[in-house]
This record gives C-alpha cells, sequence and structure tokens, in this order.
C-alpha cells in the first residue's frame, strides 16, 4: 500500500559498483559499533556515527522517557514518587508485551492490527475456563489452552497473508472484527471474573498483576538474575577474544554490566518501599520478572536463532531472502503465530490487571493496538520491516505507560489522551521515516 | 506494507519489448474496454465475457451477491420480510453513509493507498455541521454549515495526505492516528462522552439537515424528474455516441446505447414505483422517493466526472497503476495524492453528516462506531470491486458495495438471533471483508498481474 512497486531505492543502483569505492565511514554505519572498535573511546565515536547516520538505537526513546519523566514531575510532583512508579510499571508491563508482539509482524514488515483483541479474546478466556462453574480447568492449563488457541488464529491470519498474499493490515482488520464476535461469544453473559479469592486459581491469575515478591527475597532475585547475565556476558566476551574473534572491548562489556545492575537496583528499591496507603505492600511485583522473561525469550528467539536471522533477512529485502532460499510463507506465518501467541500472555495481564471482564472491556482491548503499534515504533522498530529488537517494545511501553499515567495524573479526560497517543503515533511515525531517510542504505 | 519495493511484477519484465508484440488479441481483449472493440451487440457480448473471464469482472459480482443476498434474507426473514418497499426503502436510508464512504474510500484506493480515517472524519464533520446550525450558537445558515464542516474535513483529509505523500509515512498509519484523533476530538466537541447534538425539524434553518435522508419526494414529482432524468441522460448518452459514430471514433453499437437507456429508465422506474408505494400506517402516510436517492445520485455523478472526465482523475488512476511510470510522464504525486486524502475527507463529511440526518438529526457518541464505519466503507468498497491494490475501480463499485453491506447489515438486524445478535455485529462485516480482499486477490492471479513476494 505504501511502497512504490517499481521505484527503485536511491543508492542501491549502481550498488555493484560504488561498494567497492565505499569509505569507512559508510561501512561503519551498517557494521555494529562492537565489531571495529579496539577501546572504550573509539567505540564510543563509532557509536555516535552511527547515531548520526540513523541508526539511533535506543538513544531517541530514553531521551524520551526522560522528557516525559521530567515534564510531568514538573507537572505534578508525584508522578516520580515510588508509589506512582510501580503502578506506572505495571501498567506498561501489559503496553510492553503487546508492543513486543506487534514488533514480530513489524520486522516482516508486515502490521497485526489484530494483537489487541487477541488480547482481549486471550483475557476472557482465560477467565472463563477457571471459572469453578465452568470447565473448571487449573490455571496453568488455562493459560496453555488460550495461548495455543491465539497462537492457531494468528496461524491462519499469517496464512492468509503468506500463501494467499493479502495485505496484512486488511487481513488484521478482519480479523479482529472477527475476534471482537467471538470474545463476546466466549464471555457469554455480562461479565467474567477472577476475583473471588476463595478458589485457588482464580487467585493465582489475580496474583499475576497484583502479587509481589517480598522485599528481601527481591533483593536476593536482583543479585542471582544480574550475577548470572553479567557473568555470562563477561563469559562470552572472555572466549571470543580468546578465539580470537571480534570483541568490544572490556571496559564496554563492564560498564554494561553495572548499567544492568545500576537499573536493577534502582527498580528493586523504588518496588520495595511500602506503596500501601493503610498495611504494607512492597516488594517487585510478579510482571517485572515474567516481562523480562517475554523480553529475553524473545531477544534469544531473534538474535540467536536461524529463523531470527530469516526474520530480519525478509523484512531488510524479501525478494533477497526467497533468492536466498528461505521459505517466505513459512516464516512469515510463524512471525504471525509468535505475534498472536505473544498477545495471548498479554491477554493473562490483561485478563489480571481488569480482573472482571465485561463486553465494553474487550472493545477497549482493540484500541490497545494501536498503543502497541506505537510503543514499537517509538521504542526504535521501523514500520518498514528489518529493523528493530524486542527490547524496543519494552521501552515504547514504557514511553506510552509514562504519557497515559501523567495525562491521567494531571486528571486529563480519556479522549484528550488518544488524541495525545495519536500525537505520539504519528510523531514516531516521522521520526521513523525521518531516521531512514538519514540511512545510507534506504527502502 | 504490501508492496515490496525494489522487485520486478510478473508478467511486466519484458513489456515492451518482443512479448508485447506477439501478445494474442485475447490478451489486449482483456484490458480494452469491450465498446472499443465491438461492432455489433454480439461481438460486444463476447468482448465482455473475455474480459469479466480473464478477472476483469467489473460490477458483476456484486449485482450477483445483491441478487443471493436479496433472495436469501427474502427466505430466512420472519414473514418473508426483506423485499417489502418499507424496509427496500429503509436499507438504502442506512446504506447512505457506507455509499458515501465507500466512494470516499474508492479514491484513496485508487491510488494504492488506504484510508482508515474515514469514519473518525465522517462523523466529525457530521457533529461539526449539526454544532454549527445550533440556535443558542453560531446559528450558521445550513448551506453554510455543510460548506464549512466539509471544508473542515477536507482540510483533515489535507494533512493527512501531505503526511503520507510527501513524507511517505505509511498511509494506514498516519490514517489510524488520524482515527484516534478525530475520534478523540468528536467527543471533546460533543462536550463528553454522554453528549449529544440534535437539529429539529421545527426550527426552519435546521430542518434541511433533517430531512437530507428523512425527506420525501411527492410522488407525482418523483415520476416527473425520472423522466426529466432519464430523457437527459438518454439524450446526452445517445447524442454522444452519434457524434463519435459520425466522426468514425471507436463507438459502442447503436443497439447497445439503447439498451443502456432502457435499462436506467426500468431501473428508475422500479426505484419510483417502490419508493411510492406507501409505507407508512394506516393513519400516516408515508409515500414517495426519499431525498437521499438523488442527493447520492449526485455524489456518484460528481466523483464519476472527476474521476473519469478530469486530468486529476487519469493521473489517479495513473498512479494507481504504476506510480513510477505516473511520475516519468510528469505526474505531481505529492499533490495528487494530497488532493485524493483531501476529496476523500470532504465526501467523507458529507457521509456524516448525511448519517445524522439518517438517525432523525440526532449525534451522540453512540450514534456509530467509528472503527466499524471505516470497516464497512473499505469492505463496501472492496466488494465493489475496487482493488486494494490500486488503479482499478469506479465510484459505482463503492455504491453497489455500500447497499450490499446495508442490505447485510440490515438482514442479520430482522433475523432472531437471541445471543448472537451482537457477535455477528461484528463478525458478519469481517467476514465479508476478508471474502472481498480474498476475491480482490484471487481475481488479480487472474490477471497476472500478481502483488508482491
Amino acid at each position: 500500500m505504501t511502497a512504490d512497486r517499481g521505484e527503485t531505492p536511491p543508492g542501491t543502483a549502481g550498488a555493484g559498483i560504488a561498494d567497492l569505492t565505499l569509505d569507512a565511514k559508510v561501512a561503519a554505519v551498517d557494521v555494529p559499533p562492537e565489531l571495529l572498535a579496539q577501546s572504550l573511546g573509539q567505540y564510543l565515536r563509532a557509536w555516535w556515527l552511527r547515531v548520526r547516520s540513523g541508526n539511533s538505537g535506543v538513544l531517541p526513546v530514553v531521551l524520551a522517557i526522560v522528557v516525559v519523566a521530567v515534564s510531568f514531575q514538573v507537572a505534578n510532583s508525584k508522578f516520580l514518587s515510588p508509589q506512582n512508579l510501580v503502578n506506572l510499571f505495571e501498567q506498561s508491563t501489559v503496553y510492553m508485551v503487546l508492543a513486543m508482539a506487534e514488533i514480530f509482524a513489524l520486522l516482516l514488515g508486515e502490521i497485526d492490527l489484530s494483537v489487541g483483541l487477541v488480547m482481549g479474546l486471550g483475557s476472557v478466556m482465560v477467565a472463563e475456563l477457571v471459572q469453578p462453574t465452568g470447565a473448571d480447568f487449573p490455571w496453568w492449563l488455562a493459560i496453555i489452552v488460550m495461548l495455543l488457541a491465539c497462537s492457531g488464529f494468528g496461524a491462519i491470519q499469517g496464512w492468509l497473508v503468506a500463501r494467499l498474499k493479502m495485505p496484512s493490515f486488511i487481513v488484521t482488520l478482519g480479523g479482529l472484527l472477527i475476534l471482537e464476535g467471538v470474545a463476546i461469544i466466549v464471555l457469554g453473559g455480562a461479565l467474567v471474573g477472577i476475583g473471588n479469592s476463595r478458589f485457588t486459581n482464580e487467585v493465582v491469575l489475580y496474583d499475576i498483576f497484583y502479587g509481589q515478591f517480598s522485599p528481601v527475597v527481591s533483593w536476593i532475585l536482583l543479585a542471582v538474575l544480574v550475577g548470572a547475565a553479567g557473568a555470562w556476558l563477561w563469559v562470552r566476551d572472555a572466549r571470543k577474544r580468546r578465539h580470537g574473534l571480534e570483541t568490544p572491548p572490556r571496559s564496554l562489556t563492564a560498564l554494561k554490566i553495572v548499567l544492568m545492575a545500576a537499573a536493577g537496583i534502582a527498580v528493586a528499591a523504588i518496588c520495595n518501599v511500602n506503596r500501601a496507603h493503610f498495611g504494607t505492600i512492597e516488594g517487585v511485583p510478579y510482571i517485572i520478572p515474567i516481562v523480562l522473561v517475554v523480553l529475553a525469550a524473545s531477544t534469544v528467539l531473534l538474535q540467536r536463532t536461524r529463523f531470527g536471522r530469516y526474520v530480519y533477512a525478509i523484512g531488510g529485502n524479501p525478494e533477497a531472502a526467497r533468492r536466498a532460499g528461505v521459505s517466505l510463507p513459512r516464516v512469515r506465518i510463524w512471525g504471525f503465530v509468535l505475534a498472536a501467541l505473544t498477545a495471548g500472555i498479554a491477554g493473562v495481564l490483561f485478563a489480571s490487571w481488569q480482573v472482571s471482564l465485561t463486553t465494553n472491556i474487550i472493545k477497549t482491548a482493540n484500541s490497545y493496538v494501536l498503543l502497541a503499534v506505537a510503543a514499537a515504533v517509538i521504542g526504535g522498530t521501523s514500520l518498514f520491516g528489518g529493523r528493530g529488537k524486542t527490547i524496543h517494545g519494552v521501552l515504547g511501553g514504557l514511553v506510552i505507560g509514562g504519557i497515559y499515567n501523567g495525562l491521567y495524573l494531571l486528571g486529563v479526560s480519556s479522549q484528550w489522551i488518544d488524541v495525545v497517543v495519536a500525537a505520539v503515533l504519528i510523531a514516531a511515525a516521522i521520526i521513523d521515516v525521518l531516521s531512514r531517510r538519514g540511512a545510507p542504505r534506504q527502502a | 506494507m504490501t508492496a515490496d519495493p525494489g522487485e520486478t511484477r510478473p508478467g511486466t519484465a519484458g513489456a515492451g519489448t518482443a512479448a508485447d508484440l506477439t501478445a494474442a488479441p485475447e490478451g489486449a481483449a482483456a484490458v480494452v474496454p469491450p465498446e472499443l472493440l465491438a461492432e455489433s451487440l454480439g461481438q460486444y457480448l463476447r468482448a465482455w465475457w473475455l474480459r469479466v473471464r480473464s478477472g476483469n469482472s467489473g460490477v458483476l459480482p456484486v449485482v450477483l451477491a445483491m441478487a443471493i443476498v436479496a433472495v436469501v434474507f427474502q427466505i430466512v426473514t420472519p414473514e418473508h420480510a426483506f423485499l417489502r418497499p418499507s424496509n427496500l426503502v429503509y436499507i438504502f436510508g442506512l446504506s447512505t453513509v457506507y455509499m458515501v464512504l465507500a466512494m470516499a474510500e474508492t479514491v484513496v484506493l485508487l491510488i494504492a493507498e488506504v484510508d482508515l480515517s474515514v469514519g473518525a472524519v465522517a462523523l466529525f464533520g457530521g457533529v461539526v455541521a449539526f454544532k454549527l446550525v445550533q440556535q443558542p450558537g453560531s446559528a450558521w445558515p445550513w448551506w453554510a454549515a455543510i460548506i464549512v464542516a466539509l471544508l473542515v474535513c477536507g482540510a483533515a483529509g489535507a494533512a493527512q495526505g501531505t503526511l503520507t505523500a510527501r513524507l511517505r509515512i505509511p498511509s494506514f498509519i498516519v490514517t489510524l492516528g488520524g482515527f484516534l484523533l478525530f475520534s478523540g476530538i468528536l467527543i471533546v466537541i460533543l462536550g463528553g462522552a454522554d453528549g449529544f447534538v440534535n437539529v429539529s425539524a421545527s426550527v426552519p434553518n435546521q430542518r434541511v439537515i433533517y430531512y437530507l435522508v428523512q425527506g420525501r419526494i411527492a410522488p407525482v414529482v418523483g415520476w416527473v424528474a425520472l423522466a426529466v432524468v432519464v430523457g437527459v441522460a438518454g439524450t446526452v448518452l445517445w447524442l454522444r455516441g452519434a457524434a463519435r459514430r459520425r466522426q468514425g471514433l471507436a463507438a459502442p453499437p447503436a443497439s447497445l446505447t439503447v439498451i443502456r437507456i432502457a435499462l436506467v429508465a426500468l431501473v428508475g422506474a422500479a426505484v419510483v414505483s417502490i419508493c411510492n408505494v406507501n409505507r407508512g400506517t394506516s393513519l400516516v402516510t408515508v409515500e414517495g422517493v426519499p431525498w437521499v436517492i438523488p442527493i447520492v445520485l449526485a455524489v456518484l455523478g460528481a466523483w464519476t466526472l472527476v474521476l473519469q472526465r478530469t486530468r486529476f482523475g487519469r493521473y489517479v488512476y495513473a498512479i494507481g497503476g504504476s506510480p513510477e511510470a505516473a511520475r516519468r510522464a510528469g505526474v505531481s504525486l505529492a499533490g495528487i495524492r494530497t488532493w485524493a486524502f483531501a476529496l476523500c475527507a470532504a465526501t467523507a463529511g458529507l457521509g456524516g453528516i448525511l448519517l445524522g440526518s439518517f438517525f432523525y438529526g440526532e449525534y451522540s457518541t453512540n450514534t456509530q462506531d467509528p472503527g466499524q464505519l471505516v470497516l464497512y466503507s473499505i469492505a463496501a468498497a472492496v466488494i465493489g470491486g475496487v482493488s486494494l491494490f490500486g488503479g482499478r475501480g469506479k465510484p459505482i463499485h463503492g455504491v453497489l458495495g455500500g447497499l450490499l453491506i446495508g442490505g447485510i447489515a440490515y438482514g442479520v438486524s430482522l433475523l432472531n438471533l437471541g445471543n448472537l445478535a451482537t457477535p455477528l455485529e461484528y463478525i458478519v462485516p469481517g467476514a465479508v471483508l476478508l471474502a472481498a480482499v480474498l476475491v480482490d486477490v484471487l481475481s488479480r492471479r487472474g490477471t497476472g498481474s500478481g502483488t508482491r513476494v
């Protein structure tokens, strides 16, 4: 719909000849800075070159987080209080997971407009399946069945897109309508809830969003996590260096580990402040590690497996991927399956967050797709495929959550919040387009 | 999102070289309108059938679908009520907004873009017009209110068009943002989630807007108007064919012109006689052609003229067919694209005003879900025969598709479905949309112009 077929991307016309005379600067733009740098100083220079050429990575979104934090803190001093920050984290997790779902489709150069309602259907299904008066499944079985159903739906959409070559935004637009109807059928009556504390299965689901580790456990968990991740990073780099492979400088690895530890300590410290008006609520909410697990799993899948490489290849240039022997339909179908599966995980969080689900809540679930796309694009994932990581969804989700939370604190009505989110979405799309224009490899 | 840049379209690789010279006449017949090849009615029909079989089926599928829908619903609805004159007139009123929005969407689809904001922009335009004629407020004359509303919508479309055309942000992202933006602004103008605005039939200035859909033309006037319209249209058609024939240009056979005129007269007579049946109660007589039918015909006529007879229209088709070819031929891609979005939004605004009029002059936040409206509109255009991939379609397709969608929606609402009624409101349009796109994709496959890798 958007790209003009037949227009040659500028700069690729004489590729074969031009490549030979490319100077080192342009090459540096395409190669990750780790591979060229010998010292921290060199690394920073290479990174800056990359940023200036349009490959800015997470820099814009980190800046956006700072801007959101500072401006809302100025407008309302409660914004950065520990109570509100934990609230903000919790709210953002749904956007984060949904944005990660959307990224699977965006990386392929497709879009999935149905993730919001896959989440809605998933939340209704999981709540219905654990009802003692209904199916009475154990909570884990309910989640598995629901995730399978969502994946199946994703597979159908992916099949229509990949095999029949229907435009993905139309397939998923039709799909979301059908899902809305199906979700209302599954809901059956007026509402379904998981708030009954007499039934263990409902309590587990409820606690996914509202439960937390005790402060001591939180600290121990953090130490284990940072220790494991740090050790793994260090050992991997050391092994690469021993084998004489390209490796980031040692100081950079140390810096990364320190940054990770600092961020973890900050989050744990904020969450361990007592945030209840009466009594005690303290500790890291369960959903934060849940999001981290989804992030880690999707990052490994996309960055370390053959499937991930194929996803980026198709997103970058489908024709080249096809000629290289990648089965386009299969990878595309799996992309949509993963998008729907991740949206189903968001559905578990959503059900837990909302506690009781009604027809109206199913309808609002639909509007979350815009937030998901906006979060992914704000985070730095390209709308045109081939560029992005799931961490972008997490960071972008935090921005969206911050905007929602901040405007809500200021007493802005929901329709104006929609207007602001629309503006943010368009702004993110403009930044995406302009930053691609800056990059030498443009489509 | 759908077209991958940089790839060669299958079948065009060797265009202009040997392949073209040896192309069989059958291949050419599939591309050229049958009028240009046919000398007699028999030849014309054969040429037309060849075209249909090669994938260029025009309005044939949608007309068939309408016939099937009419027969099926007539059988399954309680008391076989679907085809009652009162219901048929109601379906037309209900479909108005879909027909007008589908025509709006058609222009954007023709340049291979999509506008997901038409629903929100339509409601926005309707509310602006309704607000402007309010007594305690600005109380503008009705025509000024309508013009201002259309201009505001046009500006909104131009803004979205600029982002799409100049910056090349994918249109579905820009208009998705626009959808959210105008849905929000709409509620703000209405004054909150439970706000509403209405026009009353008892205030002279507001009466016109109130009666845009509901107003009726007296039966006698209806017949006279039909006679005038058919007479004028027939004369124009006949004289044009005759003039072309006299000058030795390619012209449809005279018998075909006669058949066309007869068909127009027949359809017109059917519509007028259905509308002139008394559809009120024993106490109140309700009869005559509703105003909305000539209004929709006027919009259709205007859009057909713009797309088929002006330079803008030719450029729209050129861009939809091949943007790069159009650019090299000197067409300003950005200018035409921006105009297409602006005109689409202005037409959508008119659809919104008609929608409010259809709901007895009242607008509330519950009048219609903008998201559902846009889906119905795209589905209507695609079902009617407009291609999602650009360059193929006419405004009449939007009208027919809109009528089909309205007919299905109303037919489903006539059935006694109990608990399934609400879910089916979503499932049916979704399934219809997917089916329409599937037909579009498959029919393009038949013509050999694939869509992507």
